[in-house]
C-alpha cells in the first residue's frame, strides 16, 4: 500500500521543482525588450481602452483600459509608444496626434525596457493583478510600452474580423445597436455586444457621410422601436460616453462603415495625412551597424522601423543622396544653430538597401539600409534610434516641440519625466 | 501786444502741460492696472486681446491647452503657448458649439483672451503683463501674450460665420494631388477685403460636397480641378478648415487647407453633428453658469439666483423651465464637479425652478442672458454669488462621468491645476 505512494512522489516532485523553478525564474525575469531588437508580439500584454490624453510630441499619452470593473471609475492610465511602436488609425499608419480623444484602441504593450528613462510611470511588475476597487483589475498594467495601437477598424482589418449587425432600437435619434464581432471567412471567434448609438454617429457609405436621420428618412432604420439588421457586415469605431440607466460600461458606436468603398476611402486620406508626417519628419529606424573608417568617415547600416506606406520605402534607392540625422526614443529630432534640424544631420550616399526574405517582426520593415557619410557621429552606435531621409522628400522645418535644441533645451526634453500624468 | 503773446505762451505752456501731465497720468494708470476679467462679471470682448495659431496640446479635463501663436516673424520657431479656457469661455468647432476635445490637434484656432482673472490661481504660466510686445528672437513678436485666459476659441469656419466672412477661391496650382490655393477672405457682401493668401493642400485635404466627403483626387477626375497646372477658380466662395504643416522651399508661414466646404448644406451638416455632440456632452456634464445671489432661508433652505454660461444649443437652454426639478452642483473654474464617486448627482443641491428670465438686452459673450431662480433645502459652500456651478434639469440623463473629470481626493492639486505641465523652452 505503501510503495505506490512513495513511486507517485519520486514521479512529482521533480515536476514540483520544475514548476516552481520555471515560476520563480518567471517571476524573477520579466520579460522586457531590448535595445536593437524588436520584440515578439506574442509576449505582448494585451488590453483595450478609450484614448483619455495625448503627449503627441513625445510619443506617449493616457488610455482608461478596459479591466474587469466599472469603466467610468477607472483613472487614465499612461503609456508611451516604443521607439518602433505602431499606431493605426482607420485601417491606415497613424501618429498619436491623428487620433481623437475619446477612441477606443487596442493595445499591445511591454514592460519598459529601461524602467529609468520611463517617460511614463514605472509600476509593480505584476500591477496588472492589482485591483483597484470598483474599477477592478487589470487597469494600470506595468505593461505601457507600447508596440501596437489601433482602433476598431485597424484591430479588426488586422485580424480579418468584421462587425455583424444583428438589431437596432432607436428612440429619438438615439438608441442601442446589438452586433457581433467575427472572423470574416469563418464564424470562430465571436463577440457580441450592445452599444449606444445617437446623432452624432457618423455613417460612411461609398462617398457619403450620412447621420440617424438619413437612414431614419431612407426607411433604412426606423424612427422608433426594433429592427431586425439580419447580420449586416460592417466595420464599427468605437468611443465611450458615460451611460444612463446605471450601466455601468457600454461602449459607444462612433463612425460605421457600411460598405468597403467607404472604409477604403477613410484608409486612403489618413494613409496620405501619415505619409506627408513621415515625409516631414524622416522616416524613423535603428543603427544595427557602424563600419568606421578614417577622418570621421563610417558606412552605417540602419533597419527602418516598419508599418508605413510602402510607397515611402520605395524612395529609399541605391546610389541616392540622403541625410541621416540621431534620434530619441521619442524620436525627436535633435537641432542646433538657426538652420533647423538638417543641420545636424549627417549627408551621404546610400550604398545597399535589403529587403529580408523572411517575415518582418512587428515593428521592423524588413528593411535594411546603408549609408556611407564623412561625419559619423556619437547618435550613431548599434542600437541607438535614427531618422533617415531620402534625398527626394521635401526639406522641412520641424516644428519647436519636435526637437531638441543641442544648447537650449535640458534633459529633461531628451528624456521627459512621468510627472506630467496626474498621481493616481 | 508782447504782454498778450506773453500770455497767450503762457497760457499754451500751461494748456500743453496739463496734457502731458493727464496723458502721463493715465499712461501709468493704464500701466498699473491692466484689465482682468472679476469674479462674477462678464468681461467686454472688445477688451480681449486676438490672436490665432494651431493648437498643438490638449488636457480636456482641465479645460487648457497649448496654441503655436502667429507673431511677426518665422512661424515654425514658436514655442508652443499656454492657455486656458475661462469658466465662461466659449468654443467654437465647425460652426457649432464645441470642447477642447473635440478640436484636431493641428487645427488653427482664432482666440479671444484677458489676462489671468486670479494670477496665483492661473493653470497656466503667468506672463509679465506686456509680453504681447516682446520680441523672441526669429518667432518675431507677439507669439506669447499675457492674455492667456480665453473667453472665445474658435476654428476658422466658425470665425468666418460668426464675422459674415466666406474665402473666395482665386487660383488652384497642382501636381500629384498636392499644391497650392489662393485665397482671400472676405465678407459675404464683398465690402471687407484681406490680403490674398496663398495655402497648400494635399491628397489628405477633406473636400466637403453635400453629403459627400471628397478628395482632391475626385475634384481632379470630375475636370473640377485640373491634374496639374493651374486653374483660376472664379472667387468661387466657400469655407475653410485650416492647420499648419511645415513647408518646403524656405518659407516660414504658410497655412495648409484640411478641409473646404464647397456648399452651405455640407457646412450645415457638419454643424449638425457637431451640435449634437456639445449637446450629448452638456447634458452629461450639466450646463454650467454662475451664482448672481442667495437669499438664505432656514435650516439650510436657500433661494439662489443663478446666470447660465452662454455658447450652447437653444435646445438645451430650453430644458430650463418654471417648475421643473433640478440639481445644481459648485464646480471648480475647469468646470470640473467637486464630487463624482457616486456621480454629480450624489452631491447636487436638489430643488426646483421659480423662474427663468430671458434678459431682452444682448448678452455679453460668455453669457445665455438667461436668468434663473432655483429654491433648494440644501445650500452649501460652493453655492456663494461668484462661484461656478453646473445645472441639471429633471428631464437630463442621470449618467457618471469619468475619473478625470471630478475631484477625488483632497489634494488641492486637482482643484487647482498649477503649470507644472507645460514644457519650458
Amino acid at each position: 500500500m505503501v510503495k505506490p505512494i512513495r513511486i507517485h512522489w519520486i514521479i512529482l516532485l521533480p515536476l514540483i521543482l520544475v514548476l516552481l523553478a520555471s515560476n520563480s525564474r518567471s517571476k524573477e525575469k520579466p520579460f522586457r525588450p531590448k535595445v536593437g531588437e524588436f520584440p515578439p508580439l506574442e509576449k505582448a500584454h494585451s488590453y483595450q481602452g478609450e484614448l483619455t490624453f495625448v503627449d503627441h510630441a513625445n510619443r506617449r499619452g493616457s488610455i482608461r483600459i478596459d479591466g474587469n470593473g466599472r469603466f467610468r471609475f477607472v483613472a487614465p492610465s499612461p503609456f508611451a509608444l516604443l521607439p518602433y511602436g505602431l499606431v493605426r488609425y482607420q485601417g491606415a499608419p497613424a501618429d498619436l496626434r491623428d487620433i481623437p480623444l475619446g477612441t477606443v484602441m487596442h493595445v499591445k504593450a511591454f514592460l519598459p525596457p529601461d524602467p529609468k528613462i520611463s517617460a511614463v510611470p514605472v509600476l509593480p511588475v505584476d500591477n496588472r493583478e492589482k485591483k483597484y476597487g470598483y474599477s477592478g483589475t487589470g487597469v494600470a498594467p506595468a505593461e505601457n510600452h507600447v508596440y501596437l495601437l489601433e482602433d476598431e477598424p485597424s484591430h479588426c482589418k488586422r485580424l480579418g474580423l468584421v462587425w455583424r449587425l444583428q438589431e437596432v432600437e432607436l428612440k429619438e435619434k438615439a438608441g442601442t445597436i446589438i452586433a457581433r464581432r467575427e472572423a470574416q471567412a469563418d464564424k470562430g471567434k465571436v463577440l457580441s455586444e450592445t452599444f449606444s448609438v445617437d446623432a452624432t454617429t457618423r455613417f460612411w457609405r461609398g462617398r457619403e457621410r450620412l447621420g440617424i436621420t438619413d437612414l431614419t428618412d431612407e426607411k433604412t432604420w426606423p424612427k422608433n422601436g426594433k429592427k431586425d439588421l439580419n447580420d449586416q457586415t460592417v466595420f464599427l469605431g468605437i468611443s465611450w460616453k458615460p451611460t444612463p440607466g446605471g450601466v455601468f460600461k457600454r461602449f459607444h458606436i462612433s463612425d460605421v462603415w457600411l460598405d468597403e468603398l467607404a472604409m477604403e476611402r477613410a484608409a486612403q486620406i489618413q494613409n496620405e495625412t501619415h505619409k506627408a508626417f513621415v515625409k516631414s519628419r524622416w522616416m524613423p529606424g535603428w543603427v544595427d551597424k557602424v563600419e568606421y573608417g578614417k577622418f570621421g568617415r563610417a558606412k552605417v547600416t540602419v533597419t527602418l522601423f516598419g508599418g508605413m506606406d510602402d510607397s515611402l520605402y520605395a524612395d529609399f534607392k541605391k546610389g541616392q543622396k540622403a541625410m541621416l540625422a540621431s534620434s530619441e526614443n521619442t524620436l525627436k529630432h535633435w537641432a542646433g544653430g538657426t538652420a533647423g534640424t538638417a543641420q545636424m544631420a549627417s549627408r551621404g550616399i546610400l550604398l545597399e538597401i535589403s529587403k529580408t526574405n523572411k517575415r518582418a517582426p512587428l515593428g521592423s520593415s524588413g528593411i535594411q539600409v546603408s549609408l556611407e557619410t564623412d561625419l559619423v557621429t556619437e547618435g550613431f552606435r548599434p542600437g541607438k534610434v535614427i531618422r533617415i531621409r531620402p534625398e527626394s522628400w521635401p526639406l522641412l522645418e520641424v516644428p519647436r516641440e519636435e526637437y531638441i535644441h543641442h544648447t537650449l533645451d535640458g534633459i529633461e526634453k531628451r528624456f521627459p519625466t512621468p510627472d506630467i500624468f496626474p498621481k493616481k | 501786444m508782447e504782454s498778450i503773446l506773453l500770455k497767450l505762451k503762457f497760457s499754451r505752456w500751461v494748456a500743453a502741460l496739463h496734457l502731458i501731465v493727464f496723458i502721463l497720468v493715465s499712461n501709468a494708470i493704464a500701466q498699473e492696472k491692466p484689465f482682468r476679467p472679476e469674479a462674477g462679471k462678464f468681461p467686454p470682448l472688445e477688451k480681449a486681446h486676438s490672436y490665432r495659431g494651431e493648437l498643438i496640446f490638449v488636457d480636456h479635463a482641465n479645460r487648457r491647452g497649448s496654441i503655436r501663436v502667429q507673431g511677426a516673424g518665422m512661424y515654425f520657431r514658436n514655442k508652443s503657448h499656454p492657455f486656458a479656457m475661462l469658466p465662461y469661455g466659449i468654443i467654437r468647432y465647425h460652426g457649432a458649439p464645441a470642447e477642447l476635445r473635440d478640436i484636431p490637434i493641428g487645427t488653427v484656432l482664432h482666440a479671444r483672451a484677458f489676462l489671468p482673472p486670479d494670477p496665483k490661481l492661473s493653470s497656466v504660466p503667468v506672463l509679465p503683463v506686456n509680453n504681447r510686445n516682446k520680441t523672441a528672437g526669429y518667432s518675431g513678436k507677439g507669439i506669447a501674450p499675457a492674455e492667456n485666459h480665453v473667453i472665445l476659441l474658435e476654428d476658422e469656419p466658425s470665425f468666418c460665420q460668426r464675422e459674415g466672412k466666406v474665402w473666395k477661391l482665386k487660383q488652384v496650382e497642382i501636381q500629384n494631388n498636392a499644391g497650392k490655393i489662393l485665397a482671400r477672405c472676405e465678407s459675404k457682401t464683398g465690402e471687407v477685403k484681406t490680403e490674398e493668401e496663398t495655402m497648400t493642400f494635399d491628397a489628405a485635404t477633406r473636400i466637403w460636397r453635400g453629403r459627400e466627403r471628397l478628395g482632391v483626387e475626385d475634384l481632379v477626375t470630375e475636370g473640377i480641378w485640373p491634374a496639374n497646372g493651374k486653374k483660376t477658380l472664379n472667387d468661387q466662395a466657400v469655407l475653410l478648415g485650416i492647420t499648419w504643416r511645415p513647408t518646403p522651399k524656405g518659407v516660414f508661414t504658410r497655412f495648409h487647407v484640411s478641409d473646404v466646404w464647397l456648399d452651405d448644406t455640407a457646412m450645415q451638416r457638419a454643424a449638425h453633428n457637431q451640435t449634437e455632440t456639445h449637446k450629448a456632452f452638456i447634458r452629461s456634464r450639466w450646463m454650467p453658469g454662475w451664482i448672481d445671489a442667495v437669499e438664505y432661508g432656514k435650516f439650510g433652505h436657500a433661494t439662489v439666483t443663478a446666470t447660465l454660461f452662454g455658447g450652447m444649443d437653444d435646445s438645451l437652454y430650453a430644458d430650463f423651465k418654471k417648475g421643473v426639478s433640478a440639481m445644481m452642483n459648485a464646480v471648480e473654474n475647469t468646470l470640473k464637479h467637486t464630487h463624482g464617486a457616486y456621480g454629480p448627482s450624489h452631491m447636487a443641491s436638489r430643488g426646483s425652478i421659480l423662474e427663468v428670465v430671458k434678459k431682452d438686452a444682448a448678452a455679453p459673450l460668455g453669457s445665455s442672458g438667461i436668468q434663473f431662480r432655483f429654491k433648494t433645502d440644501l445650500i452649501i459652500e460652493g453655492i456663494r454669488p461668484g462661484r461656478v456651478v453646473r445645472v441639471c434639469p429633471g428631464s437630463w440623463p442621470q449618467v457618471q462621468i469619468p475619473r478625470e473629470e471630478y475631484l477625488g481626493g483632497n489634494n488641492p492639486e486637482e482643484r487647482f491645476p498649477t503649470p507644472a505641465i507645460f514644457p519650458k523652452y
